[in-house]
């Protein structure tokens, strides 16, 4: 090991040696499991009383019955072509999660659809898709949908809600009011066109689009800087230097996904040692920055002198690759770099290292500010860029498309102040959720009632769902037919792939009923022949093939993308006077507050989604929850703890928040995360975590993310934050000074590596055990992470969560350190609380081949198979839990509960939910012991295969869930006795280490170990 | 000393009663194995279809109609239009395929009974044994001999791997057959 003390911690606490809370240290302490008091449960209630009933007469009408009934089965009538039950059937469509289109597979099991992933063929996420897309398919089970259309609470049919509502309508029209029909942006060109054809028929129609999280910001200053909105993908993987301001570009904005595979291709040890360097400068702690080679904290406020700065530099140092105006000179004579470290007490040496760097990596280098960014950083941003000739590193060919103009919170006041003078007659909520969105200080809900028509377009019931008007529920997006263009060079296809499950309709089909004037118009198929024709024409008639329509269609349906022919794009030149200089800088000192995205549910749309509230978040580790997230030097100064309640106050709003302690965050900032805190949602989403979108900046013209001169004040309330950081720990105190020696994680720089090859296993000891080895002949299973590459987004834990039927236990039970997940990633800090280096690694069942778990167990229900797995046999499984005590990885999980019916009063219990599930998969009861099992149905599916087609199993085809997800391609799984599969590459490599090798219990998972990519002064 | 009532009970009544309840016990419970495993069960079908006269006399291929055998888990039970192939011109004035019809017709799911089962939990794949070359007598017994289909063998866990031990005894008629996988991944998960 490089750094023999470095010391890695994993919270606050236990930096300050101060007492982990009992219940996360020990999960076996005695009195865990004595919660469990029967006076305390309910008493009778009537579900329970139910199901004794049913059971007990189930039980005596099974004495009576004949116990060798087997049931029925009951074939098809016709069997439809191509579908065989029992074998899956991958139908390519595409993610309605986000605005980014992602090609999507969706794999469907006797009709139903079970799994996501990404589609391998589509040229922008090439196969993968983020966390919240592996998830979405819990959605459509989602108990809380709707069922049926409502007027009031009341249930209605399709046909009366059409004409009554076209009714209301045209009459609306006549009278002169206006309509208005509010979405979020819209990628689809042929809805685009539909909401135009209703603008059309409802002259007084106004479009609103709007997105909580955006990049119009971003959007503005491309249009105000080369004259088009159109902004260009970025060649990450042809960058040397990357700069990154406020911006978590790996897994929050733009596409991440593609990103992230592009980032990481430049972290491929395999590959080359020719490594890009991140440089990340922000005031909070964002997942990108948790990658970052050299961490800056800049406040958002000084972003602006902070990019001015830099360029003044640059100008300086004469390293301009385009002739730089006298004018711009002049305006940057204020600004100094050394001036901008000493104010805001930088490490001069990083900054250094920072304009060194981008000096001499002009043209393979990029600066790129976050969404959340005013517009005059963006523009400064893309000059600095056009100085450094960075400009090539644009991809226009993928530009993104421009989905025209939002709404924004100052569109939303005139709009609210509309509704309040009755100028509306009529509020179309085309799939959205403003009333959420909106501060509530804006009082939209409100305004709604001086609004004589609401319409809402949705799945279930929000927050903008006014009670006594039309609520009509609408096709989940599996059910539906759509396209999507959402990049330059790619346009997308959606199809259903199940029949709706209730009695809705996909939205499109609503306003073309709309537009045609009459209810009898509709049929399931009028949105279908309009997508077609709408193809023909935009698509099709364009490229000038030579195939007929029909061929094309069901070729573009199959692969679920065509790739459009290349435009010829403009060229972009730089206006300069879009370059201009702030009157008055912006930046302060008193407390500054950031806003963002949720990295799962997103603004809220996913919050209903047990699998992803319970993802911890990739840094701090809570789950369920939100919370502001403040410096440790800010909690000492303000005598804070984690889990206090402070009030934060932005102008005449405030929100009570519990704190987490967050180290790296910059002193005097708060970071709180928005998409939590919903009240009108289903039982999962429900009282979790804490709305505050009341503090998004309402000033207008600034952005609303960003906010200084904040207050806040301590409650002395608190509240429980569940956290899984502490949950499984691989050091417990007792065995700290063993984790030292053990290098659990072993990292160096890219220069120490360069110079000791072997420095991560010159510590391994020779082991000899002490029973005979077993061989393993044949196949035999492994995996490998690259820890270069893994950027800890947890994409891998969900789509473990959907492929092993991993159930959600709620936030009582992570509390407990109960939560079920597979794979783990883990997350340890080293350095200081105040500028912490982050180091992640994912954590699942080892397989190793003297496992320890198996020795232990008294009834033999953990062994070892003959191709390596340990396996699981949860019959025999009695629950005496031996096996997780003496895990060394903490990697199994107990089933406490039936989980499946114990989560927020028997949450999954219902006909439509346990659909998710894979049946390839047992469904684990209460009392029995999981983990990992390499997906060991997809080897099962592998050896059938080979089978059948008479061949050797081929480690390299089975592909497990999490390998399968990984964006960043770090999870590689296959036959390790195979001497040229990519597995036992990794293997042999000199990065390659085992995770406590000296314990002999011969790990089959290889980590390769984590190269930073500083200046070899620094080591 | 005198013998009581009570040394009688307690020397000769209760160690006989408990001897004879546990031969009993033991008899039952090795007498009823095969009932209880299910052999010898053969439910009535909602449509009276002879395997004897279409597999057997006529020699249909088992593949005709069981089209999934080679290809997945299931054998699958033939959806009712392979039924049709043949019986839309075949036989159409019996009532047994009249009622066939009406089920292809109204489009109502025909309910057959199922006879063989292997718990959920464990995953068995007919694919894998079939591709292997098994017969499918091997385990559902002389199926062209049978009227009304009924289960002949054991489909217990032992069951399996008495074959997957020693397939040369079960399996004669397969020269180059190799050992079944053992161990519990294989048909568990």
């Amino acid at each position: 090991m490089s750094k023999e003390n470095k010391k890695y911690w994993k919270s606050i606490d236990e930096y300050n040696k101060k007492e982990l809370p009992v219940s996360k240290s020990d999960e076996f302490m005695e009195g865990t499991t004595d919660e469990f008091d029967p006076s305390k449960l309910d008493g009778l209630s009537r579900r329970k009383f139910l199901a004794l009933l049913s059971a007990s007469t189930a039980f005596a009408v099974t004495a009576c019955s004949d116990y060798h009934d087997q049931k029925e089965l009951a074939p098809y009538i016709k069997r439809p072509d191509g579908l065989l039950p029992g074998k899956p059937n991958y139908y390519a469509s595409t993610c309605s999660g986000c605005s980014q289109a992602c090609g999507i597979l969706i794999k469907t099991r006797e009709g139903r659809p079970i799994k996501v992933d990404g589609n391998d063929l589509h040229p922008i996420n090439k196969g993968k898709i983020c966390a919240t897309g592996q998830a979405s398919v819990y959605n459509l089970y989602d108990p809380s949908r709707l069922q049926f259309p409502t007027k009031g609470k009341n249930k209605v049919d399709w046909a009366s809600a059409d004409s009554d509502i076209i009714n209301k309508l045209d009459k609306i029209v006549k009278s002169g009011k206006k309509i208005a029909v509010i979405t979020h942006p819209i990628n689809s060109p042929t809805e685009k066109k539909l909401l135009d054809e209703f603008k059309q028929r409802y002259s007084t129609a106004e479009v609103y689009s709007y997105e909580l999280f955006n990049n119009c910001n971003k959007k503005f200053a491309w249009f105000k800087s080369y004259g088009s909105p159109e902004i260009p993908s970025i060649k990450w993987d042809e960058a040397d230097i990357i700069l990154s301001l406020e911006s978590d570009f790996l897994a929050k904005e733009a596409n991440h996904v593609e990103a992230t595979r592009l980032f990481s291709s430049r972290r491929d040890i395999m590959k080359s040692d020719h490594f890009n360097r991140l440089y990340v400068a922000e005031a909070g702690m964002s997942l990108t920055n948790t990658n970052s080679d050299y961490r800056i904290q800049v406040r958002p406020d000084a972003q602006y002198d902070f990019v001015l700065s830099l360029m003044s530099e640059v100008v300086k140092r004469g390293a301009s690759v385009i002739n730089v105006d006298s004018s711009v000179k002049k305006k940057l004579s204020n600004y100094s770099l050394d001036s901008f470290v000493t104010k805001w007490n930088l490490d001069a040496i990083k900054v250094n290292y920072l304009i060194d760097d981008l000096v001499n990596n002009k043209g393979k280098a990029i600066v790129y500010a976050g969404d959340v960014l005013p517009a005059d950083v963006h523009i400064a941003v893309n000059l600095l860029n056009e100085i450094l000739g960075n400009t090539k590193l644009y991809d226009y060919d993928k530009a993104y498309v421009n989905t025209g103009r939002q709404a924004h919170l100052d569109d939303f006041k005139v709009l609210i102040n509309s509704f309040n003078k009755s100028e509306f007659g009529a509020v179309i909520h085309y799939d959205v959720n403003p009333a959420f969105h909106i501060p509530s200080s804006m009082n939209y809900a409100d305004a709604l009632k001086n609004v004589g028509l609401v319409v809402s377009l949705v799945e279930s019931e929000n927050e903008s769902t006014v009670s006594d008007t039309y609520t009509l529920p609408i096709n989940h997006a599996f059910e539906s037919w759509g396209d999507a263009q959402a990049r330059k060079n790619v346009y997308s296809l959606r199809q259903p792939v199940i029949a709706p499950l209730y009695n809705s309709r996909q939205r499109e089909a609503i306003l073309l009923t709309w537009i045609t004037s009459s209810s009898e118009a509709y049929n399931d198929d009028m949105y279908h022949q309009y997508l077609m024709e709408s193809c023909r024409e935009n698509i099709y008639n364009k490229m000038k093939l030579a195939v007929d329509f029909k061929s094309f269609w069901f070729a573009a349906l199959h692969d679920g993308y065509v790739e459009l022919n290349k435009q010829s794009t403009k060229k972009h030149v730089f206006d300069l006077t879009a370059f201009d200089l702030r009157k008055h800088s912006s930046a302060s000192t008193d407390f500054g507050l950031l806003l963002s995205r949720s990295y799962f549910i997103g603004d809220g749309r996913f919050a209903n989604n047990g699998w992803l509230q319970e993802i911890p978040h990739p840094i701090s580790k809570a789950a369920w929850d939100n919370y502001a997230a403040i410096a440790p030097s800010t909690a000492k100064k303000m005598d804070l703890e984690i889990g206090d309640v402070i009030k934060v106050s932005v102008g005449d709003n405030s929100v009570n928040l519990p704190v987490m302690i967050q180290p790296g965050v910059l002193q005097d900032m708060i970071t709180v995360e928005l998409g939590y805190g919903r009240t009108v949602i289903g039982d999962a989403g429900k009282d979790a975590g804490i709305n505050a979108n009341d503090l998004l900046n309402q000033q207008s013209g600034s952005s609303p993310w960003i906010t200084s001169g904040v207050s806040i004040e301590k409650t002395g309330e608190e509240y429980e934050l569940v956290s899984t950081q502490e949950h499984h720990p691989l050091d417990e105190d007792f065995v700290k000074d063993f984790h030292l020696k053990r290098g659990i994680i072993r990292e160096a720089t890219l220069t120490e590596y360069k110079k000791n090859p072997e420095f991560a296993r010159e510590h391994d000891e020779e082991l000899v055990s002490i029973t005979s080895e077993h061989k393993f002949t044949e196949t035999k299973w492994g995996m490998a992470i690259d820890m270069n590459k893994c950027v800890s987004c947890a994409t891998c834990v969900a789509s473990c969560d959907v492929e092993n039927n991993v159930p959600v236990v709620g936030k009582d039970q992570v509390a407990n350190g109960r939560e079920m997940h597979w794979i783990r990633i883990d997350r340890y800090y080293s350095g200081t609380p105040e500028d912490p280096i982050v180091s992640n690694q994912p954590m699942l069942c080892q397989h190793c081949d003297n496992a320890p778990c198996e020795n232990v167990c008294p009834v033999n229900a953990t062994n070892h198979s003959p191709d390596g797995l340990n396996q699981m046999v949860y019959n025999r499984c009695v629950g005496t839990r031996y096996c997780a005590n003496n895990c060394p990885y903490k990697v199994r999980r107990f089933n406490f509960f039936n989980f499946l019916d114990h989560f927020a009063d028997s949450y999954y219990e219902n006909e439509v939910t346990p659909l998710v599930y894979n049946p390839e998969v047992t469904i684990r009861s209460r009392g029995v012991m999981e983990k990992c099992s390499f997906c060991v149905q997809k080897i099962s599916e592998e050896r059938e295969d080979a089978i059948r087609e008479g061949r050797e199993i081929k480690g390299e085809n089975v592909v497990t869930a999490c390998q399968q997800a990984c964006p960043a391609d770090a999870i590689v799984f296959g036959d390790v006795n195979d001497p040229n599969s990519r597995v036992s590459q990794y293997k042999k490599h000199n990065l390659g280490y085992l995770v406590l090798q000296n314990l002999n219990v011969r790990p089959n998972v290889t980590y390769v170990a984590k190269l930073r990519n500083t200046h070899s002064e620094d080591t | 000393m005198k013998k009581t009532i009570l040394d009688y009970t307690l020397k000769v009544r209760v160690p006989l009663t408990i001897f004879v309840v546990a031969i009993s016990f033991i008899i039952t419970f090795y007498v009823s194995r095969e009932e209880r495993d299910g052999v010898g069960y053969q439910p009535e079908q909602p449509i009276h279809y002879s395997h004897k006269l279409h597999a057997g006399k006529m020699g249909i291929d088992c593949q005709y109609c069981h089209t999934g055998v080679t290809k997945e888990r299931h054998a699958l039970i033939p959806s009712v239009n392979i039924c049709m192939n043949c019986h839309t011109v075949a036989r159409k004035d019996r009532p047994e395929i009249i009622k066939l019809r009406e089920y292809y017709e109204s489009g109502k799911l025909l309910p057959w009974k199922r006879v063989h089962k292997v718990p959920e939990y464990a995953y068995f794949n007919h694919s894998v044994h079939v591709n292997k070359g098994i017969d499918c007598e091997s385990c559902h017994g002389n199926i062209r001999e049978m009227e009304v289909v009924k289960q002949v063998k054991s489909f217990t866990m032992n069951a399996c791997l008495d074959c997957h031990r020693e397939p040369q005894k079960y399996l004669p008629y397969l020269s180059e057959v190799k050992e079944g996988p053992k161990y519990c991944a294989a048909c568990h998960r």
